[in-house]
């Protein structure tokens, strides 16, 4: 029970801490590769990034590895997106993540962790062009 | 553009297979082994490899714009995950429109399993240009 308790409080004391940015380059090979791996043939994802696909830019959940002390597997509980600007082959992302919430939900089927995480991505013209939130789940 | 409330979108069924959660895998850059390895899935519990979340989301927004195409833009974009989905099962994309104000639309979308289950919802809000 006291690991239990310390992954929780230490993955609290993040919360709202930004964590290091990570830059990367939308590719027109990776966009490619990822319209084939949706099954979504609409041309002009040769061009430009579909809703999703900020998610395979940059890993999405940053330090997570430790909340795997707590249950056995992960689960994905939701995602939301925000759109500002259109991602197109060639731009420069630069996507900042942190942990937004922690917190544990005891229910009929036993407890789980939940860590609400943020990232926001923001172009080589230092616009805003989208911002993630998603639920992982412990359980 | 007329968009009224109540209006169904065009449905779209994908037929995701274990071929395409290991592209998805090697696509998004998510190797967690439930999308590929059947005997580690049912070590935690599940009846073998499931859909990705998110494969579920990008199916999802395919569904908003095929729909939109050209005529507008997206603006926000939600999805929750209820169920698990495993490949060799259709998987079933739909969605209405649930409020329209002005060039603002909002959509409630679902993914739906072979028995009906809303696996996944959603909701999008487009801007209509």
């Amino acid at each position: 029970m006291s690991t239990v308790i310390s992954v929780i409080e230490r993955l609290r004391s993040r919360i709202g801490l930004p964590a290091e940015p990570v830059h990367a380059l939308v590719e027109a090979g990776h966009l490619k590769r990822f319209a084939e791996a949706i099954g979504d043939r609409d041309p002009r994802w040769v061009d430009e990034a579909p809703p999703t696909f900020l998610v395979a830019l940059v890993p999405i959940s940053m330090h997570l590895e430790e909340a795997e002390e707590y249950g056995k597997g992960w689960l994905n509980g939701g995602n939301r997106f925000e759109y500002f600007e259109p991602v197109r082959v060639g731009d420069r992302i630069t996507a900042t993540g942190k942990v937004a919430d922690v917190y544990e939900k005891t229910g009929s089927s036993g407890s789980l962790l939940f860590i609400i995480f943020e990232t926001e991505y923001v172009n080589q013209h230092g616009r805003r062009v989208a911002h993630l939130r998603g639920t992982a789940i412990r359980r | 553009m007329n968009v009224a409330v109540g209006e169904e979108i065009p449905e779209l069924v994908k037929n995701p297979t274990t071929r395409q959660l290991v592209q998805y895998a090697g696509a998004q850059g998510d190797f967690y082994e439930i999308h590929y390895d059947q005997d580690f899935a049912r070590s935690v519990g599940l009846p073998g490899v499931i859909l990705h979340g998110l494969l579920k989301a990008a199916f999802l927004g395919q569904l908003v714009t095929d729909w939109l195409g050209d005529r507008g833009t997206l603006k926000m974009f939600e999805v929750s995950y209820r169920g698990i989905d495993v490949p060799g099962k259709p998987y079933r994309c739909r969605g209405r429109v649930t409020k329209v104000n002005g060039g603002d639309v909002e959509l409630e979308v679902w993914g739906e399993d072979q028995d009906g289950n809303r696996t996944t919802i959603g909701t999008a809000n487009v801007e209509l240009s």
